[in-house]
């Protein structure tokens, strides 16, 4: 067996060889549906990939508290890095009954300001103005490059600003001290952020690119009024997070008039936004994935039975000469399995260069593991193997009589 | 056992065939009763219809739906396994067909090579073998060349040497000579009678009388029978008293007749 699985390999290679263009057109399906599983998964594996390291890095002990009714329509807004919520439903006092809650460590508001950034020139649009409180530093874990972070002992107005923010607007990422103006208001440079190449997180900031200043500033910067994004959370421990989840529940439902516009996200929830987006994109993608790879199926199955009808003298001839009826299955499935196969490896190969083309826009690179490459290679041996034995039993089956005689 | 040609590798008992259903229905054979010993040279004669090639597929195992009794080598056929037969047919089969039947798309080793593929010999011994084999038939410098590249008289003798790559003792030709002249007849008519003195078993169907001269038996049928058999002395006695009157009639049916069909 082992032997002459090795001859219908030779077989099968000389036999697509010899009709190159029917084979490529045949395993174009294939490699449609295996490109497509190829480009979803190894883009999911590199936004899962980043959402897991910033899991870890937080310890996993944070609560976000979001204005409005989660649900999946907003979510797929979340996807732009400046995510605006033009009214938000989140309160100053819900900052205060938070730092109240048993087990909350540190919490920090985020609001977002649109506006101009201007030093030596101005920021690029993709910059964003980020109020808000010292602990931001603690809960979100960013590094400070040079200089410090905000501080509640310094009350003149300071920013600390993103390490690329700088560079766009001094030239330079050591601009501490300088002067920076937003909205017409003038700030003092006292911090630079450390790189990191992040933007996909569960702030939807880019800090690379933001200018970070006090909430009482921002409240300044938005005629006295707080428009709160988003309250993070610290907890002391990730066993007390339910625990605080119910309590700020409770505690804000009722300030808020028992109004449910707000949503509590502790954990897994608070990765949900980039998820869920990843989802619906990927469904189209596993929807294009399944119908190229049934119709490409159906195609090596119409290839091959017309390839047996074409052998029918050969079949007769072969098991005249000794094959048996396996035999001329295998031969046949191995036929079709070398297109799937085939058509799998360009699909593998070519899901690859495009899941990079598009990682050029995006902000992670694919991941390269070899559980991609199993799966591609299992899928396209079960639409082979499927798809094949129909006509490879069909082969076998053929009377010998009949096929020598047909041309007699 | 020791005296090789009084065993009969092929017995066959009142063997029939019919194709086709209900009104279609035809018997290709009607009642063949035949042995065959090891090491006997048999031509068959008769004219086109009478169900040679039918006969021969049988003998090769390549019919299965049959009625009446084969034993091969001594074993009921009816009881053997689809892959027992196949093995018989790779180990101790070597057929030769009317019409070369090489595979177009494997070029001329390759098609030699063939039944060494299911003997289970690998790839580089074959080719070895295959390419010893054409040397034989005078054909090792068309190795590489495809089937509708070669004559008809060189097909055929692609498909002898294909038949004999995987030595055989049972060689059953069918009109292994038809499309040759008369030297190249002889080679191929040569190599046949070297295997018969080998101690091969040989069947073959011709049409040509001249041919049997290499045999030792010779069998003509006539519409799905045996019509007669060299072996059987008394018929043979029988014709040789009553020469004149057989000998035209014979003559007859196994030579004008298939001339008659074939235009
Ligand atoms: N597959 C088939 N289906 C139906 N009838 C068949 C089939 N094969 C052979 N026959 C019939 O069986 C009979 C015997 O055919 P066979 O091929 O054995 O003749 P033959 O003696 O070899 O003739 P020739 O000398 O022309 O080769 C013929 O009448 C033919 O029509
Ligand atoms: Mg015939």
């Amino acid at each position: 067996m082992h032997f002459l699985l090795i001859n219908h390999i030779q077989n099968a290679r000389q036999s697509l060889h010899s009709s190159r263009v029917r084979s490529l057109l045949t395993m174009l399906g294939i490699s449609i549906g295996v490109c497509s599983v190829t480009i979803i998964l190894a883009l999911s594996g590199g936004i899962n990939k980043l959402i897991e390291t910033q899991v870890e890095s937080l310890g996993g002990n944070i609560v976000v508290i979001r204005p409005g009714v989660d649900n999946n329509i907003t979510d797929l807004n979340n996807i732009q890095p400046q995510q605006k919520y033009t009214t938000s439903t989140l309160t100053e006092n819900d900052i205060k009954y938070a730092q109240n809650t048993n087990h909350v460590q540190a919490t920090a508001p985020i609001m977002i300001l649109s506006g101009s950034i201007k030093a030596d020139s101005t920021a690029p649009n993709n910059s964003l103005i980020l109020a808000t409180t010292p602990s931001l530093l603690e809960i979100s874990n960013l590094k400070i490059k040079d200089g410090q972070f905000l501080s509640d002992n310094i009350n003149k107005k300071t920013a600390v600003i993103g390490g690329q923010l700088s560079i766009n607007i001094f030239g330079t990422e050591s601009s501490i001290g300088k002067i920076i103006t937003i909205r017409g208001q003038q700030f003092t440079v006292i911090g630079i952020l450390k790189r990191t190449n992040n933007p996909v997180n569960y702030n939807s900031i880019d800090f690379d690119n933001a200018v970070i200043i006090n909430f009482s500033d921002g409240k300044g910067l938005n005629s006295g009024v707080a428009q709160i994004q988003q309250i993070n959370i610290k907890a002391d421990n990730v066993s007390n997070l339910n625990d605080i989840n119910d309590k700020l529940n409770k505690a804000i439902s009722a300030s808020h008039k028992g109004e449910k516009d707000f949503s509590v996200l502790i954990g897994d929830q608070i990765l949900k936004p980039t998820s869920t987006l990843f989802r619906s994109i990927t469904g189209v993608i596993v929807a294009v994935a399944a119908i190229s790879l049934i119709v490409g199926g159906i195609g090596i199955m119409n290839i091959m039975l017309v390839t047996v009808a074409e052998r029918t003298r050969e079949i007769g001839i072969r098991k005249a000469l000794g094959a048996t009826n396996s035999d001329i299955s295998w031969q046949f499935l191995i036929e079709s399995l070398a297109i799937s196969i085939s058509g799998g490896i360009i699909g593998y190969i070519s899901g690859y260069i495009i899941a990079f083309f598009i990682s050029n826009f995006l902000i992670f690179n694919p991941v390269f593991n070899w559980q991609i490459a199993v799966i591609a290679f299992v899928i396209s041996v079960i639409t082979g193997t499927l798809f094949g034995i129909y006509p490879a039993i069909r082969a076998a089956h053929k009377d010998p009589i009949v096929s020598l005689h047909r041309y007699n | 056992m020791t005296d090789i040609t009084s065993t009969p590798v092929i017995k066959l008992q009142n063997l029939q065939k019919k194709f086709g259903i209900g009104d279609a229905e035809a018997y290709a054979l009607n009642g063949v009763t035949l042995d065959i010993n090891k090491g006997e040279f048999v031509s068959i004669m008769g004219p086109s219809g009478c169900g040679k090639t039918t006969l021969l597929n049988i003998i090769g195992l390549l019919d299965r739906s049959i009625d009446g009794e084969y034993e091969l080598n001594g074993q009921p056929v009816a009881t053997m396994s689809r892959r027992k037969q196949a093995k018989i047919r790779s180990q101790q089969i070597g057929f030769i067909f009317q019409n070369f039947n090489l595979i177009p798309r494997l070029n001329i080793i390759e098609n030699v090579a063939l039944p060494l593929i299911y003997k289970g010999i690998t790839r580089t011994k074959r080719l070895i073998m295959a390419s010893a084999t054409l040397r034989n038939f005078h054909l090792n410098e068309r190795e590489y060349y495809m089937p509708h590249q070669l004559s008809g008289g060189q097909a055929q003798r692609v498909a002898i040497a294909r038949a004999l790559v995987n030595e055989p003792t049972i060689i059953l030709a069918d009109e292994p000579t038809g499309n040759l002249d008369s030297r190249s007849s002889h080679i191929i008519m040569e190599e046949l009678s070297d295997l018969h003195k080998r101690g091969n078993t040989i069947i073959m169907v011709t049409h040509n009388p001249r041919l049997t001269t290499y045999a030792s038996r010779i069998i003509t049928m006539l519409d799905g029978q045996i019509d007669t058999d060299t072996k059987n002395e008394v018929i043979h006695k029988l014709e040789e008293e009553i020469k004149p009157v057989l000998s035209i009639k014979k003559r007859k049916k196994t030579i004008r007749r298939p001339r008659k069909r074939k235009k």
